[in-house]
């Protein structure tokens, strides 16, 4: 998920075939509920996606979650799958 | 008449304030996660609670498509 354009994510799943729902939040409704959402005061343009891992149970319940301070820090996937075995959902 | 006009503007000016300046509370464990509804490829709408009635959902927001972040 990212504040991308659909058509944007559109052409990039195009080149890059990816297996999983990807989602648009353009108008960034769901950006800033989940802490999620970067601004910069010096620039009302500049609103992007933060780096941000959730993982939510069946009844709709955060287990887990992760905000990268830095957008340059990536988790190693097998971490973001440890948490899933671990939540127990 | 004015005056109780000028106290509403007021005080609607102070609760704007109070809004807008509040920090944006981060997403607790435990917590009901906020449903959505957002675009996908394709022109299909996709919904929050309608992924997590078929099991437990992994959500990634990442920067920019099109970039290496």
């Amino acid at each position: 998920m990212s504040a991308d354009h659909v058509a944007t994510l559109e052409a990039w799943t195009k080149q890059n075939p990816i297996h999983y729902t990807i989602l648009s939040d353009f108008r960034r409704s769901m950006l800033p509920a989940y802490d999620a959402l970067v601004t910069d005061d010096k620039s009302p343009i500049y609103r992007y996606a933060k780096r941000a891992y959730f993982i939510i149970d069946k009844t709709g319940t955060v287990r887990w979650t992760k905000v990268e301070a830095n957008p340059l820090d990536l988790l190693d996937p097998a971490e973001v799958l440890k948490a899933l075995k671990e939540s127990g959902v | 008449m004015r005056r109780a006009t000028m106290t509403l503007v007021t005080a609607a000016l102070l609760l704007t304030g109070l809004v807008l300046t509040s920090p944006v509370a981060a997403l607790d464990v435990g917590q009901k996660a906020p449903d959505f509804t957002l675009a996908a490829p394709g022109g299909k709408q996709v919904k929050l609670s309608d992924l997590t009635a078929k099991g437990p959902v992994v959500i990634f927001t990442f920067i920019q498509a099109f970039t290496g972040t």
